[in-house]
């Protein structure tokens, strides 16, 4: 009988999803549009019809791997309940103060900073726990309780606790939570060491604010989505991805959905690893362009990068996610010139509404993409398949007036520089991405994917210094195809500062043993089986007094074996080397933090069929300006380039949902698989 | 040489060019912040990089410290000028000073600068200044508060080269690491300052390769270009005039009942303004003294900020602004006055220039921030004998804007940073802290209400340790404008464990003795208020009594 795994993408504007047949790998594309105030019935009308579509019926479908940005759109929307802070006394500030660094040098009025719990609802209790876990203050229970008391009469809803040390000692966090249960039987309750248990304190108790905000809204999306599902027939459990690109069950969503945030462009970064693999290309950049920004994430010997954490809004989020470095540069990304003749694009964006001035929905400021209109490289006639007709004269006209008048130049050298800007800027971006981790360009490949990444990928490249671009399949559901690799992960942590020699053995022993069992018991509870159990160990190490530290694998997954520990200290030195060029051997680092990543193995798609010998030609030419001249570009449909063709640019290829532009000196092939690969000699 | 793709240099290449050069700084920037060692830098972010033009001229700052930022290109130049001229800058060179009389600010600040080579010409200079724990001298963090001559201060590097042609002298960090007390951190802060200055050189590099090196110089001119013209055309909106406005330093440590005058007359003419202080205080006997370096730095940031806060900072942003300060002031110290406490002055004239500016544009700059670094030292005795130091610098609140509140616990101004976690300290120092918050009713009232203040308590739990701090604003309090009231100053108390009593200690504090138990508190200044306070609406007076910004009363 089929069985069906199917993973899910929400976006703003489609719903994408990739429909697994468990039983012969093979995986089919689908597309739905978003239903923005219920996203779940986009997801269930998407399910419907790509059932529909492979005559089954929707008792097939065995796991959905759900995507969302329903956590990270709530927190920038401030779709958020009142939440309440209960913290050590004498530091209910913390939350309010953070790290007090500004980011513009000369301002004379401060730059806006999220606070989610006002000092009103924000109450200290006595209590203190030491570094090493030890208690100075035991935890007065009366003062909770009066904490607890004011935290109902102020109505909030959800309540965050974050003691000092609280990662070395989580009994009066523990002991608190019962006492506000009590007091609040109905209140969303989150612990610091539960939530993210390491040492930072603003950094520990910023992530347990959100994630205590974000639990009355995760859960009721989930309990509403689990009622349409069941309406509709479908029984299959769900699973929703996580920024660590793995996929978490919708209980433990819910008791952790800080976990959720950032996961959006987790899938891409997920697919691109995959694709590292099938094409045997061990290093990538994986750059997703859309309409406001651009994602850059790095696949390094043939593995994504996981960092320990990210931001929303500014707020820090302190959980170990998928590396992924956003800037704001799309399509949509205004292009003005300042006071001081300086040509600036973006990170202001027109977004989708009112859009490039090119999509006449009222937009009046040029854009990346109406300047790619205005040179050519978009068919105005074959936008998104033809389904929007593009106003060139309007998209030339602004920049006639806001980018050429100003700058004195002519209108084509106007429209090439907006997009050479910006590809200066993206080009930035992926050097700092690699050059943070000591990496060199030369040594990779670009991958590029998004609605408007086609256009800018081959240029990019060329200024970062490579010379290969890969432009995969199905580049508008690549995401969700991503999601289909992701196993079940929990991430486990446990901060202890200790010196990284022998002395440390028994305590990381202890740290491990609790993992292990704490891990089992999570993927038991997910009815993963032993045999498909891994728990791969981490231990976060740093020189004494660094503020950062470098990940390196701890070897022995029952218990430590006796050289573990001076493996992963020898590793430690090699990637303090090779990343930031030296190393000082004679000094014993650092244990920060001790990580388990319990992970439970779903099985994996298998190689997709590619028609390699599409017998295609060109449907036609098409006259752009490219390198400071107009040139003809012989046009492609994406579906008749097989294994027999070679494209020299320049060229333009053309799919649905996305353009590629092939400069001067490039050369496009198709790889057996089904990716298209641009390479240009001399880079 | 030939660029591998040569391009003429109109405004889109300019626009490249210029993106490229802040990436070079930025990423030197992460690497010194990815690898260094100490507190001060890890944490608390007290580091600047720099790009620099053939000439010399600054192009391009990664955002971080405005006093490094224009103390860099001032530093420079001084060394070009009167130490080592270009000409002897070659290939493989590293030239390092901390020398506040040939151009450095105070002593912990150790700047290295490193030229860069394409093809035998010189096209570029890359530069990082990074705040060391500790270079010796009378006083842990070496912030001696009792010294009164620049040799108790620490150890003293003139402008000299640490490498010539990629051969680096170790005999100059041997001889700096001996006089640290925290060689370790400081060794590592160190080659992390060195990792960076070479991935600056590289890429700079990789650019002249890029674009050619005639390119890069036309546009790092343009760069420059552009940013005068701005500040030009901004300064010619002012009324011309001068305008007169005067603050004070609570006093140098040593002469306590001393307040030190700062002056400022600015006077705007065109596109031109001039900064007189002539009208400041003779210079100092404590270490509260700048060298004229060191005020050029702090004038300058009052102009950005009054005038220039969009405008990229670079060369060109200095041109129109013209400094006097006459030898012999606090604002321009004869050697070997003490300097290490120099930010007590150098916030002092930001703020005095600040307050010029809102003369000549009312209604368009803010009340006095708190102005000052927080900084304090306190050498821990452990039991074993060793030592460790801990050392911390704090913010208060901004001013009151005639639009709006001002921030509380933020930095402003002069200086930027970052605290430290108290968990990253407790990990690592005998120290237990007792309270890190906003202090309310600290901000000045107002229209609109200054920023608030910050709390910060911590206990020894060492056998002993001595403590210094170079703090201010505990007599002059933070304006405010326009019938705004003054944010509230500073204090600082240490309460004994042995007797629970509390005494309240002065802005200036060297080598107190404190023991295990002994609680220090420093609490810092809020804002200054902007308009008049009855002129404040109901709500936002009310928001404040319910948030506990203000108290009840």
């Amino acid at each position: 009988m089929t069985s069906l795994r199917v993973a899910v993408d929400i976006g703003g504007t489609f719903t994408d999803l990739q429909i697994l047949d468990e039983a012969t790998g093979v995986a089919h594309a689908h597309k739905v549009p978003t239903t923005p105030t219920d996203p779940s019935e986009g997801l269930i009308t998407g399910i419907r019809e790509a059932c529909e579509r492979l005559g089954v019926g929707p008792e097939t479908v065995r796991a959905i791997l759900h995507g969302t940005t329903i956590a990270t759109n709530a927190v920038l929307q401030r779709r958020l309940p009142d939440g309440a802070l209960i913290t050590t006394a004498g530091f209910t500030d913390v939350l309010e103060i953070g790290r007090h660094v500004r980011k513009h040098v000369y301002a004379n009025r401060a730059e806006p900073r999220a606070l989610l719990v006002p000092r009103s609802r924000r109450f200290g209790v006595v209590e203190r726990v030491r570094a090493d876990g030890s208690v100075e203050t035991a935890l007065d229970e009366a003062s909770v309780r009066a904490a607890a008391e004011r935290v109902k009469a102020s109505g909030a809803t959800a309540v965050a606790i974050a003691f000092l040390h609280a990662y070395a000692n989580p009994a009066h966090e523990l002991r608190a939570a019962e006492i506000v249960q009590q007091v609040l039987p109905d209140a969303f309750v989150s612990c610091s060491h539960q939530v993210s248990p390491e040492i930072r304190e603003f950094e520990r108790t910023s992530t347990t604010v959100l994630n205590a905000l974000l639990m009355p809204v995760v859960k009721t999306y989930l309990s509403k989505l689990r009622a349409r599902l069941a309406d509709a027939g479908l029984a299959a459990p769900v699973y929703l991805v996580q920024s660590n690109g793995g996929v978490t069950t919708p209980e433990i969503a819910g008791e952790q959905p800080a976990r959720l945030l950032l996961s959006g462009p987790s899938g891409g970064a997920r697919a691109a690893e995959v694709l590292a693999a099938e094409l045997a290309e061990p290093n990538l950049i994986a750059v997703d362009m859309g309409g406001t920004s651009y994602d850059v994430s790095i696949v390094h010997d043939g593995a994504i990068r996981l960092v320990t954490q990210g931001d929303v809004d500014g707020l820090p989020v302190r959980l170990p996610m998928i590396e992924i470095r956003t800037i704001g540069a799309g399509g949509g990304s205004i292009a003005k010139v300042d006071g001081t003749g300086r040509l600036l694009v973006g990170p202001d964006s027109a977004g989708a509404v009112p859009g490039p001035v090119c999509y006449r929905r009222g937009g009046e400021e040029p854009t990346v993409t109406d300047a790619n209109v205005a040179l050519g490289r978009i068919d105005p006639g074959y936008f998104l398949g033809g389904a929007m007709d593009l106003d060139v004269d309007g998209a030339k006209r602004a920049l006639a007036e806001r980018v050429a008048a100003p700058l004195g130049l002519e209108p084509g050298p106007a429209a090439e520089g907006v997009v050479a800007v910006a590809t200066a800027h993206m080009a930035a971006a992926i050097r700092l991405s690699l050059f943070e981790k000591g990496l060199d360009p030369k040594d990779f490949a670009l991958i590029s994917f998004g609605g408007a990444g086609g256009l800018h990928a081959c240029d990019t490249a060329a200024e970062i210094g490579t010379g290969r671009v890969v432009f995969p399949r199905d580049p508008g559901t690549l995401s969700a195809w991503g999601m289909l690799f992701g196993d079940v992960v929990h991430d486990l942590a446990r901060s202890r500062l200790l010196k990284a020699d022998a002395s440390a053995v028994p305590v990381l022993e202890t740290a491990l043993a609790e993992l292990r069992a704490e891990a089992e018991d999570l993927l038991a509870r997910d009815g993963i089986d032993p045999a498909d159990r891994a728990f791969p160990v981490t231990l976060d190490l740093r020189y004494p007094g660094q503020a950062y530290e470098i990940g390196v694998t701890l070897a022995g997954v029952d218990g430590l074996a006796p050289d573990a520990l001076n493996a992963a200290v020898a590793a430690f030195h090699d990637a303090h080397e090779r990343q930031y060029a030296h190393a000082e051997r004679h000094i014993v680092p650092e244990i920060v933090t001790v990580r388990m990543a319990a992970t439970g193995r779903l099985t994996r798609p298998g190689e997709r069929p590619f028609d390699a010998a599409a017998g295609g030609a060109a449907k036609g030419t098409r006259r752009i300006r490219i390198a400071g001249g107009e040139r003809d570009a012989a046009v492609w449909e994406r579906a008749a380039i097989g294994t027999d063709v070679t494209v020299d640019g320049p060229a333009i290829v053309e799919e649905p949902h996305s353009t590629l532009l092939v400069p001067p000196g490039w050369r496009l092939v198709a790889h057996p698989t089904g990716a298209l690969i641009a390479t240009c000699e001399g880079l | 040489m030939d660029a591998l793709n040569p391009i003429p240099l109109g405004p889109i290449q300019v626009e490249i060019i210029r993106n490229a050069f802040v990436a070079a700084a930025e990423e030197m920037s992460v690497t010194v912040w990815r690898t260094s060692r100490s507190a001060v830098v890890r944490e608390i972010l007290d580091y600047s990089c720099c790009i620099f033009d053939a000439k010399g001229r600054s192009t391009a700052q990664s955002a971080a410290m405005p006093v490094h930022l224009n103390s860099m290109p001032a530093c420079l130049e001084e060394i070009l000028a009167s130490h080592i001229p270009l000409e002897e800058w070659h290939e493989g060179d590293i030239v390092i000073t901390n020398d506040p009389y040939a151009g450095g600010q105070h002593l912990p600040d150790i700047q290295t600068f490193k030229p860069v080579f394409l093809d035998g010409r010189l096209i570029a200079i890359a530069g990082i200044l990074v705040h060391h724990l500790d270079v010796g001298g009378g006083a842990a963090g070496s912030y001696d508060a009792s010294a009164t001559e620049i040799y108790q201060e620490g150890f003293r590097i003139p402008p000299l080269k640490l490498a010539e042609g990629g051969r680096r002298n170790e005999a100059v960090i041997k001889l700096l690491l001996r006089n640290s007390r925290e060689p370790v951190n400081v060794g590592g802060d160190f080659a992390s300052q060195l990792a960076a200055l070479d991935t600056g050189v590289a890429n700079l590099q990789r650019l002249g390769r890029r674009y050619g090196a005639d390119t890069l110089a036309a546009a790092a001119e343009r760069i420059q270009a552009q940013s005068e013209a701005a500040m030009r055309a901004t300064i010619a909106q002012i009324p011309d005039g001068t305008y007169a406005f005067e603050d004070f330093v609570d006093d140098d440590g040593i002469e306590r009942d001393r307040p030190l005058r700062i002056h400022v007359a600015l006077t705007v003419k065109g596109e031109e303004v001039l900064i007189d202080l002539s009208g400041s205080a003779e210079q100092a006997v404590g270490p509260v003294n700048c060298t004229l370096n060191m005020t050029r730095s702090a004038v300058v940031c009052g102009v950005m900020m009054a005038l220039g806060s969009e405008v990229p900072a670079n060369a060109g942003c200095y041109r129109p602004v013209t400094v006097t300060a006459p030898e012999g002031l606090v604002v321009n110290a004869r050697s070997p006055a003490p300097v290490a406490n120099r930010m007590a002055t150098g916030h002092r004239i930001v703020t005095t220039v600040l307050g010029a500016f809102a003369q000549a544009m009312p209604g368009k700059v803010p009340a006095a921030y708190y102005g000052v670094s927080y900084a304090y030292a306190l050498n821990c005795f452990l039991e074993d004998g060793r030592r460790q130091v801990y050392f911390d610098l704090e913010c208060g609140g901004w001013g009151a804007h005639p639009e709006e509140d001002g921030a509380s616990g933020f930095s402003c101004g002069f200086h930027n940073i970052a605290n430290a976690p108290v968990e990253m300290l407790e990990n690592t120092l005998p120290l237990t802290f007792v309270e890190y918050g906003l202090v309310p009713d600290s901000g000045g009232r107002g229209r609109t209400r200054g920023g608030l203040g910050l709390a910060r308590a911590f206990r020894l739990d060492a056998r002993e340790g001595r403590f210094a701090a170079n703090l201010e604003r505990f007599k002059f309090a933070p304006y405010g404008l326009a019938g705004g009231e003054a944010g509230r100053p500073g204090r600082l108390t240490v309460t004994r464990a042995g007797t629970g009593t509390s005494e309240e200690l002065p802005s200036k504090v060297g080598g107190l003795k404190v023991a295990r138990g002994d609680v220090l508190r420093l609490q810092t200044a809020g804002g200054g208020g902007y308009g008049d306070p009855a002129e404040r609406a109901p709500a936002a007076v009310e928001r404040d009594r319910a948030e506990g910004y203000t108290s009840a009363g």
